[in-house]
C-alpha cells in the first residue's frame, strides 16, 4: 500500500494543526534567481499600487515598502514633530527613567514591530514582517520589510539590518518580551549568513502603559488605547490575530491584495508608537499639566518613587495631595513616607496631620505613622497615644464591620498603647525603633 | 500483645504452618554474590578519585572501570545492571571526568520521570561538591523557577531532565541554547528499558530531533544508556539511538541472600479448578510482615487492585499501626502526592505500600525487606524489577509471587524453570510507526526546515513531507521546507499515552470545594470512568456521577458501598488490507491493517471479598475507533461442517483466551497493548478467525512479531492447555467451564498449527 494511502486512512488519529480553509494550490513561479527583475515578480503592479518594491540580495528577492510623511504631519493627538519636543523635554528634565530619549537625536529611535506566523516563542515562529517608523530629515519613513517567500529569510534580515543599524533604540510595545526575542530566534537560525544583530538600547511602552492605565482600562491593548488616548482612529482594521492564516493564504496565492490588511495594520501600529511614545513622554514630565488625570499622576509619581527618583516622585504626589481627588489622602500618605525617608520630620507629620482635619476618611495607617514619629521622633507621647487609640477604635471598628480579626496586628495595638501608657507614666525608658518592628 | 518476630522466624513460620506451607510449590534461595571490583583508571582525575575514596569506594566494580573506558574511547554504550548495582557510576564518572577537563563541555541527562530526575540531581550535587569541581548541575523541567531557567540554558554543564521536557520545551526553543547544543558532548539515557512500546517509538522520535539540533549546531554527542536486564538492550539503544553502541554487562556489584517463593492458592473448587483469590491471599501474606514491622512492598496488576488491596490492608491494619502507614502508589495520583508517599517510604513513616508498576522504576525509596507480587506482572523483566525492590541494597530479603488463576499465571506458578532459566523478554519500538513519524516530523519541521532529500534518522520522509504541504502544515519552497502554521506542534503530541487525550478526574463531593484528584487516558476511561462507575482513590471509593466524554471530565462523588465495578467492552474488528501470510492445511497466519471499533457496553457489580456479581447496568458512549495493526489465523469453512458451528465457536473462545495471555510474553508488552478477539465468521473472509491487533493507532509492532513467531507461540499455547490440571477446561487455560471447552481448543489449535481436525 502507499504510503499517502496509509495516511489518508490514519488522518482521523493524526494530530490536526488548526482548521485553515483549503486554498488552491497554484505552482510557485519563483523566476531564476540570477536574473531577478521587477517584473519577473507575481503581481508587480499591485506591488507598485502599495508602494512596494524588491529588494535583491545574494539572488532571493524581498519585498520593502516604504511610505514617507512630513513630519508635520498629525497622527491622532500629536503632530511626528512633537517627538522632538518630547525629547527636548527628556534632555531638559534630566531624569534618569527608563523611557528616557536624553541624548539620542529623533533618529536614533526606530519605533518597531513585526508580525509573524503565530503566537508562541519557539523556533519555528516566522517573523514575515519587520514594520517600523523612524523620522528622518524633515519626514517620517514608515518602512516594512516583507518576506514573499520562506527561503528568503537571510535576505530579509540582510535587508533589515542594512537600516536597523542606522538607529540605536528600539521603541515597541511589548517587544521586549515577543517581538525582539523573536527576531534573535529566527536570526540564530540564520546566524552564519548574515551580520549579527546590533546591540539596541530599548524602550518598551507597554510597561509604561500598564503602569499608566492598568486600573483605568478594560486591558492594555495598543487599539484600546489609540482610541481612548490618542485620539486615532482605525477603518477597517484587519484583526491583529488573523495576520498568520492571511501570510498562509499569500504564500499560495502571492497576491499581495491578501496582505493588504495586514500592512495597512502593522503601518498604524508602527505610527502610532511615535505618537504613544509622545504622549507618555509628556504625561510624565510635564505632569502639572491640566490635562493630565490625577489618577494618571499618581501612576507617575509611584513609578519615580519605584525607581528612586524622590525629588520627581514628591513633585508628582504633591500634584495629587493638593488636588480634590479622592486619592489626594493616598497621596499624602506617601509624600510623607518620602518626607521621612528624607528626615524631614516636620513635614512628614504635618502633612499627615492635613488629612486628619479634612472630611475624608483616613486610612489607621496614618495615624500609626504619625503616632511613630511623635514617639520616636518629637517624644510626645501624648499625642502619638491619642493617634494610636484613634487608629485602635477604626481598626476595631472596620474589623467587626468586616467580621474579620487579626490577632496579631490586635497585640501590636495593644502593645504599643501599653507601652506609650508606660512612657508617659515615666515607667520605662525609650527603646529607639521598637514600633517599626510591629508595623 | 506477642513480640515481633524477626525475618528469619517468619521465614520459618512460612515454611512450617500449613495453611502457607502447602501452597508454596517453589522456594528458591538465591545466594549471595561477592564483589568483583578492579583498581580506579590511572587517568581519573585525582579529586574524584578522593571523593570516592572518602566515601570509602577504594576501588571500581568491573561494569563501572568497563563503561568509563569505552566512553572515554569515544564509544557510544549500553550498561546493563541490576538495581543497586552503583550504575549511575557507569555515566557520572566519564561525563565528570570530561568536565574536569573540559569546563565548556555539556551534557544531557534524560530520566523517564521528574522523580527520578530529581533523585539523581542531589546525588550529582553532592557527589559535585565532594570533589570540589566547578561542575554547574541542574534540572530543567515544569517545576524549574522561570529565573534558574535562562542561567540553566546558558550555563549549566549538565542538564537533568526528561524526554517529554526535550520533546516539548527545549527542542522547539533550541536557539535560546546555543552554546549547549554546540557543546554538547554526552547523552544519558537511563532506565533505557523503559523506552519501549509508544513511549519508545515516541522518544526515539525525539532523538532523532535532538540529533537534527546537534548536527545544526555542529555536535554530535556520545550516548551513555543504562537498563535493567532486557534480552535486546544493546538492539534497543541502538534502534532508539541510531548510532553504533557497545554492550557492558560484566557486573561486579555484590548482592545479598534472596529468598524467591512461588505462591500458588489453593484450590476450592476440585472439579473446576477455581482457586482461592490470590489478592487474598497476598494480603494475608502481606500481613505476616507488616504486622511484624517489616516494610513491604506488595504489586497489583491493576489501578483497581491496588486500591482494593489497600481498602483490605489499611482495615486490617488500621489497629496496629495506624492509619498513615500504609498507602497506595500508582499513575493518576497527583506528583505531589506521590513524592510525598517516595519520602515517607525511604524515612520509614510508611511501612507498606501497594504499587502498580509505576514503582518498578529506580524511583528511590529506599530499602524494602520484603516485596509480595500478586500475579505474575506478565514479563520476566518486570518480574525482576519488581523483586529488586527487596533488599535492593543486600541483606537478606524476599520475594513472594502470587499467582492468579489466569492461564499464564498457572503456567509459570507450576513452570518455575520457565521462569528462572529463561532469558528476559525482547524490548520493542517501532520508531517508524506513521502517526508517531508524522508527529515528530511537524515537531522537526518547526524546529528546523527540511532540505529536499534530507532523511530522519533511517526514515525516509519525503512522501509525508509532500503530504503535509498538501494538508497546509508545511509550505515548499526553494528546496526546502518550511513549517506555515501558527500552531506549536510539541504541545498537541503526548509522548505517553496512547489516545492524545486524557480524562479529567474531578471530585465534587464538597460543594464550592470542587478539585481534580487525577487523570486517565481515554480508552480507558469507558471501562473504568463510565456513569455508576465506583472508581478508587487512594482506598476512597468514588462513584462516577457523569462522565461528561466531549469536554473529557468525569464528576465523582465519594461513597461507601461494599462492591466494585467491571465493565464489557464489545469490539468489532475489520480486516482493511492483508500484507503478508502464510497457509496450512486447513488453517492460514497473516499480518496486515485493520480497523477496529470498540465500545462500552455494560458493566456489572461484584461484591468484595466474596466477589459475586450483584448487579449491572448499560454504558452509554460513543464508539471508539482505531486503525492499527493486526496478526491473525484463520480456519478453512469446512471446519464448520466436521465440528459444528457452536463447538467452532466455543473452541475459537477457548484458544483466543489462552492467546491473550501467552502471546504478549513473546513480545514483551502490557497484556493491555495486545488484543485479542475471536470471530467466528470474519468480515473480510466469512471464515472463522482469531485477531491479535496493536492497541495503538497505527501499530507498534506487536502483532508483527506475533505473525513471526506465531508457530511458537502456538506450542507454548498447547504446553500451557495439556498441562493444565482441569478436566475440561477452566479459568486457568481456556478460560470456560462448560464440558469440552478444552478439547475444542486443543482441536483449531492443532489445525492452527498445520494438523487435521480428527483426533488422534
Amino acid at each position: 500500500m502507499s504510503l499517502k494511502a496509509k495516511l489518508q486512512r490514519m488522518k482521523g488519529h493524526l494530530v490536526k494543526e488548526g482548521d485553515q480553509q483549503k486554498t488552491d494550490t497554484r505552482q510557485e513561479q519563483v523566476p531564476d534567481s540570477s536574473l531577478l527583475v521587477e517584473a519577473d515578480i507575481p503581481f508587480s503592479d499591485r506591488w507598485k499600487e502599495l508602494q512596494a518594491k524588491p529588494y535583491v540580495w545574494e539572488g532571493e528577492h524581498v519585498m520593502i515598502r516604504e511610505v514617507r510623511y512630513p513630519v508635520a504631519h498629525q497622527h491622532g493627538a500629536y503632530s511626528f514633530a512633537e517627538l522632538h519636543d518630547a525629547i527636548a523635554a527628556w534632555e531638559a528634565s534630566g531624569r534618569q527613567h527608563p523611557l528616557s530619549a536624553s541624548g539620542r537625536k529623533a533618529e536614533d529611535l526606530l519605533f518597531f514591530d513585526t508580525e509573524t506566523t503565530g503566537l508562541s516563542g519557539g523556533a519555528g515562529n516566522t517573523v514575515f514582517l519587520l514594520g517600523y517608523s523612524r523620522v528622518e530629515g524633515d519626514e517620517v519613513v514608515m518602512r516594512q520589510h516583507f518576506l514573499p517567500a520562506p527561503h528568503a529569510e537571510v535576505t530579509l534580515y540582510h535587508s533589515f539590518l542594512e537600516q536597523a543599524k542606522k538607529s540605536s533604540h528600539l521603541v515597541t510595545f511589548n517587544g521586549k518580551s515577543f517581538d525582539w526575542p523573536q527576531v534573535k530566534t529566527r536570526h540564530t537560525l540564520i546566524r552564519d549568513q548574515v551580520s549579527a544583530l546590533p546591540v539596541f538600547g530599548h524602550l518598551d511602552l507597554l510597561h509604561g502603559a500598564r503602569r499608566l492605565w492598568k486600573d483605568e482600562l478594560e486591558s492594555c491593548r495598543l487599539s484600546l488605547i489609540e482610541q481612548v488616548k490618542l485620539q486615532v482612529t482605525r477603518e477597517d482594521d484587519l484583526p491583529g490575530f488573523l495576520a498568520p492564516i492571511r501570510y498562509f493564504d499569500f504564500l499560495h496565492s502571492q497576491d499581495p491584495s491578501v496582505i493588504e490588511g495586514v500592512l495597512r495594520h502593522n503601518e498604524l501600529d508602527v505610527l502610532s508608537l511615535i505618537t504613544l511614545y509622545t504622549h507618555i513622554s509628556r504625561l510624565i514630565l510635564q505632569h502639572e499639566h491640566e490635562d493630565v488625570s490625577c489618577e494618571e499622576c499618581f501612576a507617575i509619581a509611584r513609578w519615580y518613587d519605584a525607581l528612586g527618583d524622590q525629588e520627581a516622585a514628591i513633585q508628582a504626589y504633591a500634584f495629587v495631595a493638593d488636588s480634590e481627588h479622592p486619592w489626594n489622602v493616598r497621596a499624602k500618605l506617601a509624600l510623607g513616607q518620602l518626607y521621612k525617608k528624607q528626615k524631614d520630620w516636620r513635614r512628614a507629620l504635618h502633612i499627615w496631620e492635613s488629612c486628619m482635619q479634612g472630611t475624608r476618611f483616613v486610612p489607621e495607617e496614618i495615624y500609626i505613622e504619625a503616632a511613630k514619629l511623635c514617639e520616636h521622633q518629637f517624644k510626645d507621647w501624648e499625642k502619638a497615644l491619642s493617634y494610636t487609640r484613634k487608629a485602635y477604635e477604626q481598626w476595631k471598628q472596620r474589623s467587626s464591620l468586616l467580621r474579620q480579626k487579626n490577632r496579631a496586628e490586635a497585640q501590636a495595638y495593644e502593645k504599643r498603647i501599653t507601652r506609650l501608657e508606660q512612657k508617659l507614666s515615666g515607667a520605662v525608658e525609650e527603646v529607639d525603633g521598637m514600633g517599626s518592628l510591629f508595623f | 500483645m506477642n513480640r515481633k518476630k524477626q525475618m528469619g522466624e517468619i521465614l520459618d513460620y512460612l515454611k512450617t504452618e500449613e495453611r502457607f506451607a502447602q501452597n508454596i510449590v517453589h522456594w528458591r534461595t538465591i545466594p549471595s554474590r561477592e564483589a568483583k571490583s578492579v583498581p580506579f583508571p590511572t587517568e581519573l582525575d585525582a579529586r574524584i578519585r578522593e571523593a570516592l575514596e572518602r566515601r570509602g569506594i577504594p576501588a571500581l566494580y568491573t561494569h563501572q572501570e568497563t563503561s568509563f573506558r569505552h566512553v572515554m574511547a569515544g564509544q557510544s554504550i549500553v550498561a546493563v545492571t541490576p538495581t543497586a548495582s552503583g550504575k549511575s557510576m557507569c555515566y557520572h564518572l566519564p561525563v565528570l571526568q570530561t568536565l574536569s577537563e573540559d569546563t565548556q563541555a555539556r551534557a544531557l541527562y534524560l530520566f523517564p520521570t521528574k522523580a527520578l530526575a530529581q533523585d539523581q540531581k542531589s546525588e550529582l550535587h553532592e557527589l559535585i561538591n565532594e570533589m570540589g569541581l566547578s561542575i554547574k548541575s541542574e534540572t530543567y523541567d515544569g517545576d524549574t523557577p522561570a529565573q534558574i531557567r535562562q542561567t540553566v540554558r546558558k550555563a549549566g554543564n549538565i542538564v537533568i531532565t526528561n524526554p517529554d521536557m526535550l520533546h516539548s520545551a527545549i527542542l522547539p526553543h533550541h536557539t535560546k541554547w546555543v552554546s549547549f547544543f554546540e557543546h554538547l558532548k554526552y547523552v544519558v539515557i537511563d532506565e533505557l528499558h523503559t523506552y519501549r512500546g509508544v513511549f519508545g517509538s515516541h522518544v526515539a522520535n525525539v532523538i532523532r530531533r535532538l540529533k537534527r539540533i546537534c548536527a545544526f549546531y555542529g555536535s554530535h554527542p556520545q550516548f551513555i544508556c543504562t537498563s535493567a536486564t532486557i534480552a535486546n538492550p544493546r538492539e534497543l539503544a541502538e534502534q532508539l539511538t541510531e548510532e553504533p553502541v557497545m554492550l557492558v554487562d560484566n557486573n561486579g556489584a555484590p548482592a545479598g541472600t534472596k529468598h524467591f517463593l512461588f505462591y500458588n492458592p489453593p484450590v476450592v473448587n476440585r472439579q473446576l479448578n477455581i482457586r482461592r483469590s490470590a489478592t487474598l491471599e497476598a494480603r494475608d501474606i502481606t500481613e505476616q510482615f507488616l504486622t511484624n514491622g517489616i516494610q513491604t512492598i506488595l504489586f497489583a496488576r491493576s489501578r483497581v487492585r491496588v486500591e482494593i488491596l489497600l481498602t483490605y490492608l489499611q482495615e486490617l491494619i488500621k489497629r496496629k499501626l495506624g492509619p498513615k502507614t500504609i498507602q497506595g502508589y500508582r499513575g493518576g495520583y497527583l506528583p505531589s502526592q506521590r513524592r510525598e508517599i517516595e519520602r515517607g517510604l525511604r524515612n520509614g513513616d510508611i511501612m507498606g505500600v501497594v504499587s502498580t508498576n509505576a514503582l518498578e522504576l529506580g524511583v528511590d525509596i529506599g530499602q524494602l525487606q520484603v516485596c509480595v507480587i500478586t500475579g505474575y506482572p506478565g514479563s520476566v523483566a518486570s518480574t525482576w524489577q519488581q523483586a529488586g525492590r527487596a533488599g535492593r541494597r543486600q541483606g537478606e530479603s524476599v520475594v513472594v509471587m502470587v499467582g492468579s488463576s489466569t492461564p499464564l499465571d498457572q503456567y509459570v506458578i507450576s513452570h518455575p524453570e520457565y521462569f528462572f532459566d529463561r532469558s528476559p523478554e525482547t524490548a520493542r519500538i517501532n520508531p517508524d510507526n506513521l502517526i508517531i513519524l508524522v508527529d515528530h516530523l511537524k515537531c522537526a519541521a518547526y524546529e528546523l526546515p527540511f532540505k529536499e532529500g534530507e532523511r530522519f534518522g533511517r526514515a525516509e520522509i519525503t512522501e509525508v513531507l509532500e503530504f503535509l504541504t498538501e494538508e497546509q502544515v508545511l509550505h515548499f519552497s526553494r528546496g526546502k521546507w518550511f513549517w506555515m502554521n501558527d500552531s506549536f506542534p510539541a504541545h498537541n503530541i503526548s509522548l505517553r499515552s496512547a489516545s492524545q487525550e486524557n480524562v479529567v478526574i474531578i471530585d465534587i463531593s464538597e460543594r464550592g470545594n470542587e478539585r481534580v484528584i487525577g487523570e486517565m487516558d481515554r480508552f480507558s476511561s469507558m471501562t473504568l470512568l463510565h456513569d455508576e462507575a465506583i472508581y478508587l482513590h487512594q482506598g476512597i471509593q468514588f462513584q462516577v456521577e457523569k462522565l461528561d466524554y466531549e469536554e473529557k471530565k468525569a464528576y465523582v462523588r465519594e461513597v461507601q458501598v461494599d462492591y466494585y465495578t467491571d465493565a464489557n467492552l464489545a469490539v468489532q474488528l475489520k480486516v482493511l488490507e492483508e500484507d503478508q501470510s502464510r497457509r496450512h492445511a486447513e488453517s492460514a497466519f497473516a499480518y496486515g491493517e485493520v480497523s477496529v471499533h470498540a465500545m462500552a457496553t455494560i458493566f456489572k457489580k461484584i461484591k468484595f471479598e466474596t466477589h459475586e456479581n450483584i448487579g449491572s447496568g448499560p454504558i452509554h458512549l460513543p464508539e471508539e475507533e482505531l486503525h492499527t495493526n493486526a496478526a491473525w489465523i484463520s480456519f478453512s469453512n469446512t471446519l464448520l461442517e466436521t465440528i459444528g458451528k457452536e463447538d467452532v465457536e466455543r473452541g475459537l473462545v477457548g484458544l483466543a483466551h489462552v492467546l491473550q495471555h501467552v502471546a504478549p510474553l513473546f513480545v514483551m508488552c502490557d497484556p493491555m497493548d495486545l488484543h485479542v478477539i475471536p470471530q467466528r465468521k470474519a468480515v473480510h473472509s466469512q471464515q472463522p478467525t482469531i485477531f491479535l491487533y496493536d492497541r495503538y493507532p497505527g501499530g507498534i509492532g506487536l502483532s508483527e512479531q506475533v505473525y513471526k513467531e506465531m508457530e511458537t507461540i502456538l506450542t507454548q499455547a498447547e504446553q500451557l492447555i495439556t498441562s493444565c490440571p482441569c478436566e475440561s477446561g477452566c479459568p486457568s487455560c481456556v478460560g470456560a467451564t462448560d464440558d469440552g471447552s478444552k478439547g475444542l481448543a486443543m482441536t483449531l489449535l492443532r489445525v492452527a498449527q498445520g494438523g487435521s481436525t480428527y483426533v488422534s
